[in-house]
């Protein structure tokens, strides 16, 4: 089954929020459980991009890409490219796979690819 | 409801380098210096700000050791954590203690041991304050959330690698004149920028930002004592009033925020304490910005006020914001030349100010210096802490 990454609507005002938080940013509704999870789109354009060359000592690689992403459908989201020459603006795909693993936990995310 | 006035009467600092001390003694020894300094031992309570005593020195409850190493107690006391911000928001608490008229003398000392971990340990360590399922497990750190900030700073005001590197250079060779600063190795842009060696001497640590585009880790710790007027008359130093304080938060996640390239809780937290002072920007004669990477200080010195936004790097260029010039920033290195123990940052940033409106600080003074501000940025932007204060007659 393919993973997702959700984003959450609220039920009373339709604003969609991601991360998760528990009352709503646009219209304050502070109930439990009142958020519906919606798919991210699965495309968008890159708003912004770095090559990070001093990483946690979990990764084991030279370098990382990070990029922070503008979804189609209005919603902002971070993740890892790997995208050789990155430009701002340049139409991005988004797949989740595994983007962290400490021991034997793997931690799924967004990838973006050029799409 | 009427608030009482504050003045700081004593100030404290330690070396900002490597320090073999356990971290309760890096927090009491600038409270002892700040003791002396204002001549009492008198204090009704203490606040104690650090970031990474339970996760890097395996040592928490710091504000009870720190009381008793002092011989402080039953002053009470406690610990306050708000992440690279913690040491504004603990000068923040003990504001509100005096003004409230609760405590008459408060003592707000911070310290930070993070040179007990290498620095890749130390950045993850920061990291931690990201959000966890949406930025930490990506591998996001503090460096790569200021390099994809700069990227979109430089592609819609045209700050430059250069622009960067005067910041750097500026900042670096200031902290030459501060005795307590961590680093003091003068730099030049033909060395971390223009030479065939740049490149190896200022790698990339995260593009576009290069290593002395970041500030060292550093241990160290800092101290104020708060008062109110009648303690300070009594006690007879320079009066130093702490005017204003502002304090703002922003979304956690930093992909959330509706403009990029606004630093929104700055701009907040700097009118709130320039409001609650009555002072403006054009007032201020010396500032200590959070310049934990080269473009905080271009972007804060335009949220805070000082100049139109996207024209920071502009006055940077015509020397404005070097010592002599119309507003000098970080004449005490800043965090990039001083140093930054994350705990202790905000409260240094007030040592260096109460220093420089008493007219103390020899070779980088500033001339006539009256008004003073700190601006103590904690996440990326996320909680911010800012401060104004005013030399008195
Ligand atoms: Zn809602």
């Amino acid at each position: 089954m393919p993973r997702e990454i959700y984003a959450y609507k609220c039920r009373k005002c339709g604003h969609v929020h991601y991360p998760y938080r528990m009352v709503c940013k646009n219209c304050g509704k502070n109930e439990h459980n009142e958020f519906e999870p919606v798919p991210l789109s699965k495309s968008g354009s890159l708003l912004t991009f770095t090559t990070l060359y001093s990483l946690p000592p979990d990764f084991e690689v030279p370098s990382l890409g990070l990029a922070i992403v503008a979804l189609d459908g209005g919603i902002t989201v971070t993740g890892q490219h790997r995208i050789d020459e990155p430009e701002t603006g340049m139409a991005v795909r988004v797949e989740v796979e595994v983007v962290r693993r400490d021991g034997y936990d793997e931690h799924y995310g967004m990838v973006f690819y050029k799409a | 409801m009427t608030m009482r006035d504050v003045y700081v009467i004593g100030i404290g600092i330690t070396s900002f380098t490597r320090l073999e001390f356990p971290l309760s003694e890096i927090a009491a020894y600038p409270a002892m210096m700040a003791m002396k300094d204002a001549g009492t031992r008198e204090i009704d309570h203490l606040y104690v700000a650090n970031m990474g005593g339970g996760r890097v020195n395996h040592q928490t409850g710091l504000a009870s050791a720190v009381v008793d190493t002092l011989s402080l107690t039953p002053a009470g006391a406690e610990t306050i954590e708000n992440g690279p911000a913690s040491g504004g928001s603990a000068v923040k608490t003990g504001y509100m203690a005096v003004a409230s008229g609760l405590h008459d003398t408060v003592m707000v000392t911070g310290a930070e041991r993070m040179r007990e971990v290498n620095n890749l340990e130390a950045t993850d360590f920061v990291a931690t304050l990201t959000h966890p399922i949406a930025e930490h497990i990506y591998g996001v750190t503090l460096p790569s959330l200021a390099a994809m900030f700069t990227r979109l700073y430089m592609e819609k005001y045209g700050v430059t690698e250069r622009h960067l590197a005067m910041v750097a250079v500026k900042n670096q060779n200031a902290a030459l004149l501060n005795e307590f600063a961590h680093l003091h190795q003068r730099i030049s842009i033909e060395g971390i920028l223009d030479s065939p060696e740049a490149m190896t001497n200022n790698p990339y640590v995260a593009e576009p930002l290069r290593f002395f585009d970041c500030c060292p880790v550093s241990d160290g710790g800092a101290c104020v004592i708060l008062a109110s007027e009648e303690v300070a008359r009594k006690v007879g130093r320079p009066l130093v009033k702490l005017a204003g304080v502002g304090q703002a938060t922003d979304t956690h996640a930093v992909h959330e925020r509706e403009d990029p390239t606004d630093l929104l809780a700055v701009r907040r937290a700097a009118a709130m304490a320039f409001e609650r002072a009555g002072l403006t920007p054009a007032d201020v004669d010396v500032a200590e910005l959070h310049d934990a990477f080269t473009i905080l200080e271009i972007v804060e010195s335009e949220e805070c006020g000082f100049f139109p936004k996207g024209e920071g790097h502009l006055a940077l260029e015509r020397g404005e914001t070097a010592l002599g010039g119309k507003l000098p920033i970080n004449v005490s290195g800043g965090l990039k030349g001083r140093g930054h123990p994350v705990g202790a940052t905000g409260i240094a940033q007030a040592y260096e100010i109460v220093h420089q409106l008493r007219g103390e600080a020899g070779e980088r003074q500033v001339k006539d210096a009256r008004v003073g501000f700190t601006c103590n940025f904690g996440g990326f932007g996320n909680n911010v802490v800012c401060l104004t204060f005013k030399k008195e007659d």
